[in-house]
């Protein structure tokens, strides 16, 4: 545990937190923009060039707006029911290989603010974790719809879990090791989203269930339950919700990428340039679903997780499992 | 070092969120610090060397098993009880069998109740030691018919549960 | 700095007093929410008197034993409290005391 190490943990500590902080307001005024224009009009333009200091003056809007409580509000758990989900984002963060090894200052930093061993079973546990800030805060805000809306959020969660874990589990079979670092580097020659399409295809689905995202996103959708289960949250609750969501679409992003993408592999360019490249594209695509698509119904949503997804899931991981045994490659 | 100074905050943290998981009223505060106390517990798992074990604690126990307890205390809308403690003789019969209980563990723990076999200091671990695939080697070969035997516990579980919380039986 | 090591008698500690205090929520409250809470406190005291004795006896057979451990657990909350909705939705509480239309 030297001085170095820990300076060195701090500095990516740092950066990621940077790189969220200032990446969330930029994938906003994207997503307003992208879909302003998918929707023919031209979307945030008067605030800073192309409109892009929008997010920044809705978050001073925001600060300034009343912190409200309501009367009957369980006041613990309401106030830290919004820190949730943004922590188990950035925990989740924290094991993403978004760079390869550099040499800084004669040390070799791996950038990846930790590599350990089980990082997948680490991402799919602060994921599971992530529940608890929706069921929380509809619960702590004492009111019908967030109520509903929280319990109906978690359910969803809980229940697209499963598929998600699954279809990693898929991955797992065919790379032998649960490292994300490992995982990038047996990339090089092929891309795992070319033996591993299906599961690809269902954790992407899964990953845009969990985040709460059109056309998933019912449970806090404007026209239904009211605003859901973050009904009853002003001011910088509902911004750290907000930020929630956007960082949950980053994590769920950046395992896409380094599960099945390659991570941050390319020719010429340098790898972060290539990990932030790979990540627009995602984002873009969950922008680009929202605009597209009709939200689902909650029974279809419920249906569509557990009677569609799992069996495919399973049905991947028994064909995986077949093919790595009798191939013997492992 | 630090395993000792991790250790201490980790098993000083637990135990008070055990405590307040007892004495507390509000249901939904007991369940949340019973989540901190597996939380906590998963850390301590780290440190002994439990990777596998300290990741599916937080992915089933604090992640799952938890939520369920959270939605039925919602659902139900369960409060508080008042009087919060047993009323009368009960309570202090109660805490009076908790504490010899504590005492003999206690007694167990510190004279190793007359075993021979603990060694003093830990053996030294094999590399891999609680990591996945040390524990899928060992479950599948030496323990695969308790492996299957509770994946068919789970399967009744399941069934029950759902038959149990039915509105009309079947 | 000095290396301090913790011995297992510290982890067994801990664990017989974690069991302790769900025991002391067994035997003195009376919601049976809060009584299930205090059994999986049980529960986990023992998984990590499990897990502290397979580190320092070198062998994995503790780690299995509190993955069956976990999962068993998963088992009864999820059956015990299909049991206790069951309940509820008779007699409108969750009391322990009042549940007694068997008592002589």
């Amino acid at each position: 545990m030297d001085i170095a190490f820990l300076i060195e943990s701090a500095v990516k500590v740092l950066i990621v937190f940077g790189f969220v902080l200032i990446g969330v307001p930029l994938i906003v005024w994207m997503e307003r923009k992208v879909i302003g224009h998918m929707q023919d009009r031209i979307g945030p333009q008067r605030v800073g060039p192309f409109g892009l200091l929008q997010t920044i003056a809705d978050g001073i809007k925001l600060f300034f707006k009343e912190d409200l409580i309501p009367a009957q509000a369980d006041r613990a758990v309401f106030i830290l029911a919004p820190a949730l989900p943004v922590i188990t984002a950035f925990l989740a963060l924290s094991v993403i290989p978004f760079g390869d090894t550099v040499e800084v200052f004669g040390r070799q930093v791996p950038l990846q603010v930790t590599d350990v061993n089980i990082a997948v079973l680490w991402i799919l546990a602060t994921t599971s974790m992530g529940v608890y800030g929706i069921v929380l805060g509809g619960w702590a805000s004492n009111s019908k719809y967030p109520l509903l809306g929280g319990l109906r959020s978690s359910a969803q969660m809980i229940s697209y879990e499963l598929a998600q874990g699954i279809s990693l589990v898929s991955v797992i079979l065919m790379t032998g090791t649960l490292s994300l670092a490992s995982i990038v580097k047996q990339q090089q020659t092929l891309w795992f989203i070319v033996p591993q399409f299906f599961a690809f295809v269902i954790y992407i689905l899964c990953g845009i269930a969990e985040t709460n995202r059109a056309p998933f996103d019912l449970a806090e959708a404007e026209t239904e339950l009211v605003a859901g289960f973050h009904t009853e949250f002003s001011s910088m609750k509902f911004a750290l919700y907000f930020l929630a969501e956007y960082a949950n679409m980053m994590v769920v992003s950046g395992i896409a990428i380094s599960v099945f993408f390659g991570g941050w592999q390319g020719p010429f360019l340098p790898p972060v340039v290539w990990f932030l490249i790979k990540l627009s594209l995602f984002l873009f695509f969950y922008v680009w679903l929202r605009a597209t698509f009709p939200r689902l119904r909650y029974d279809q949503l419920m249906a569509f997780g557990w009677k569609v997804l799992l069996p495919a899931s399973l049905l991947n991981l028994t064909v995986t499992a077949v093919v790595v045994a009798l191939s013997g490659a492992r | 070092m630090t395993e000792a100074v991790l250790f201490a905050l980790f098993s000083v943290s637990a135990i008070v969120f055990a405590f307040n998981v007892v004495f507390r009223k509000n249901p939904v505060h007991c369940a949340l610090f019973l989540v901190c106390v597996l939380l906590s517990l998963s850390g301590m798992f780290i440190l002994l060397n439990a990777a596998f074990i300290a990741a599916i604690q937080i992915l089933i126990y604090a992640g799952a098993i938890m939520v369920l307890f959270l939605f039925v205390v919602m659902l139900l809308n369960v409060k508080g009880e008042t009087p919060l403690l047993t009323p009368g003789a009960a309570k202090g019969f109660g805490f009076f069998f908790a504490v010899i209980a504590f005492a003999e563990l206690l007694w167990t723990v510190l004279t190793r109740g007359g075993a021979e076999g603990t060694p003093e200091q830990a053996v030294a671990l094999p590399p891999g030691f609680g990591s996945p695939a040390e524990i899928g080697r060992v479950l599948y070969t030496t323990w695969l018919f308790p492996f299957e035997v509770t994946s068919i516990l789970l399967l009744v579980a399941v069934i029950g549960a759902v038959v149990l919380a039915k509105r009309k039986f079947l | 700095m000095r290396e301090i090591f913790v011995p297992l008698e510290a982890y067994q500690v801990v664990a017989a007093v974690l069991f302790t205090i769900g025991l002391i929520g067994v035997l003195v409250r009376r919601s049976a929410l809060i009584i299930f809470m205090s059994i999986e406190l049980m529960l986990n005291a023992v998984n990590l008197s499990f897990v502290a004795f397979s580190k320092f006896h070198g062998q994995m057979d503790g780690q299995i034993f509190v993955f069956f451990v976990m999962s068993v657990a998963a088992a009864e909350v999820a059956v015990g409290l299909a049991i206790l909705v069951a309940i509820f939705r008779n007699r409108e509480t969750a009391h322990v005391d009042h549940v007694n239309l068997l008592k002589g």
